[in-house]
């Protein structure tokens, strides 16, 4: 069931593709619902990466996720970049294509980081007009992340939550809702992680990301290097109540274990849906009871 | 939306003067009062630019991203050069990763393009253990890099041999396939890097010309190592060179020692099984 406004479907339950991984998938085929691929790794190449997302893309439903868009940049937007990926999309049929709310350089260099916005009316103004370009080149709506964070700006006029959802409305674009980096950010920034969830557009949500962190005590780095953490998966109940069914996808890009332990931290997100559910139903039971 | 903010240089500003404080390297302070940082803010005003959080100070917050630049910059060179960083040690390396992207700041959307001109780099210092060894080095795991994203072309068919009439051969071109590169080097890099690879013994660092064809090969890539005169005729070949002029070139009377004929078939057979050409052209 498609919850979104643009009929994306709900893939279920999915990992990121990764190197090491390559030669089980290849060789076992193992029943997994979906993949996300890093576009970047399979946009320069003519060899194995490409090789095996063929192979691949042939078997599974494949998405692209993309860390160079750098939608935020005062820098022009490279169309050379785009057009590569918009043809790696075409090429494995990807179901959609997404980036992160971030930039990664400026002034034609780049720092190969998601570095954050000032959540400012210009970024604002900035990015929309940004993504309404980007997307009339690409031919199709992108699904922009919330990135981790950490620091913010002093100019800051607009909390994430209501610059996000404000730029989706506006640019007409979806949302990539990691639900770890909602967490991390609220960690490192002090709010209630909650009240960020409340206010995501549930039409426009297109994907969720989970993934591991690292907590350094006084502040938590998005490491992607370990298994999801509680609170992490009570928010993702909480988001699945709020938003309902939505593809999920587990990121493991750190010490990364086998492709098993991977697809297995993956489906504790299935089990985390159907208690819901069953939860739900159970309400439903009691109050049709008197009925 | 919020209040409007007295501390918003612009996002443009912003940008460039983040940006200038995570590539300047040394300590945060430092950053911020580096001419490319201050071109941009004046350092007096560069706290007030990030909120302090409940467990950090503005410029603590600032440097968590400082710190991340140069280590996710050394883990992409290291991932194309590991041979060199196993020859240089860990702080060896990083030492000369921060130097090098100093020098050479990404300028590409892409990773696999940060290392492009690190061996020329790597010649240039003089504070490094062997600096042209290391230059070759970098030389020889470039080529690899090149060799594993070729684009994939087709492979010289047995028919595809067969079809070429006798009389023809001295005039034919063999083309190599697109992931091949050839290096000459002064040093025996491709030694050192089997040795690392395969647990081979390593061999003495001295000046020594070496010749060496990185290839891929049902898209893993391979290292064979040449002699002189094979590495001559491959070279000319994969210039474009006629195969009747290139052999001639090779087997030059009076070169010692001569080019017999059982080693040119022994190459031949090889590159072939090797799968090193995609055509023949007449």
């Amino acid at each position: 069931m498609a919850n979104n406004r643009w009929g994306y479907p709900d893939l279920g339950f999915g990992i990121g593709l990764r190197t090491v991984h390559y030669e089980h998938i290849l060789e076992k085929r193992p029943k997994i619902d979906w993949f996300e691929i890093l576009s970047e790794n399979y946009m320069d190449t003519g060899g194995r990466p490409l090789y095996v997302l063929d192979q691949v893309a042939e078997r599974y439903p494949v998405v692209l996720h993309g860390v160079s868009l750098s939608v935020g940049s005062t820098d022009p937007i490279n169309f050379d970049y785009l057009a590569k990926l918009k043809a790696l999309g075409k090429r494995i049929n990807a179901h959609w294509i997404s980036d992160h709310l971030c930039w990664t350089g400026v002034s034609g260099l780049n720092v190969h980081d998601l570095l954050p916005m000032p959540y400012t009316d210009e970024s604002l103004r900035h990015t929309i007009e940004r993504v309404r370009t980007i997307q009339d080149f690409m031919e199709r709506p992108i699904a922009l992340e919330n990135p981790s964070t950490y620091l913010e700006f002093s100019a800051s006029n607009w909390t994430e939550w209501d610059f996000i959802a404000r730029l989706a409305e506006e640019a007409d674009c979806g949302i990539l809702l990691d639900v770890n980096n909602v967490y991390v950010s609220s960690f490192n920034h002090g709010f209630d992680p909650k009240d960020y969830i409340d206010k995501m557009p549930a039409d426009r949500v297109v994907q969720h990301h989970l993934a591991g962190h690292t907590h350094k005590g006084t502040h938590i780095l998005d490491t992607h290097s370990d298994y999801v953490v509680d609170s992490v998966w009570e928010l993702y109940r909480y988001t699945y109540r709020k938003i309902g069914p939505v593809s999920t996808l587990l990121e493991w890009d750190a010490s990364i274990p086998s492709f098993d332990v991977v697809h297995a931290e993956a489906l504790k997100a299935k089990r985390y849906r159907e208690g819901v559910d069953l939860e739900a139903q159970e309400l439903e039971a009691v109050s049709s009871y008197g009925d | 939306m919020g209040t409007s903010h007295s501390t918003d240089p612009g996002l443009d500003r912003i940008q460039r003067w983040m940006q200038a404080c995570i590539m300047t390297q040394g300590e945060c302070e430092e950053a911020i009062q580096s001419r490319a940082a201050q071109t941009v803010i004046p350092a007096a005003d560069a706290p007030g630019l990030v909120k302090p959080s409940a467990t950090m100070q503005a410029l603590e917050r600032l440097d968590v991203y400082r710190q991340m630049y140069l280590l996710r910059l050394e883990e992409a060179l290291a991932t194309d050069y590991p041979t060199l960083k196993h020859y240089l040690g860990e702080s060896e390396f990083f030492r000369l990763v921060a130097r090098y992207v100093e020098a050479y700041p990404s300028r590409s959307y892409t990773l696999n393009r940060l290392g492009d001109h690190l061996p020329e780099f790597a010649g240039t210092l003089t504070d490094i253990p062997k600096p042209e060894f290391c230059r070759d080095l970098a030389r020889l795991e470039y080529a690899v890099t090149l060799v594993f994203d070729e684009q994939e072309t087709p492979k010289l068919t047995p028919e595809a041999i067969q079809s070429v009439p006798q009389d023809a051969w001295e005039r034919a071109r063999l083309k190599p396939i697109a992931a091949l590169r050839l290096l000459e080097a002064d040093y025996p890099v491709s030694e050192y890097m089997g040795a690392v690879d395969e647990e081979n013994p390593f061999p003495q660092i001295r000046k020594r010309k070496t010749f060496v064809v990185a290839y891929r090969r049902n898209y893993l890539v391979h290292r064979l190592d040449l002699k002189r005169p094979a590495y001559e005729l491959l070279s000319a070949l994969a210039a474009g060179k006629q195969l009747g002029q290139a052999l001639m070139d090779v087997c030059v009377p009076g070169r010692k020692p001569a080019v017999k004929e059982s080693q040119l078939f022994e190459w031949f057979r090889d590159w072939m099984a090797e799968g090193l050409f995609q055509s023949v052209e007449i």
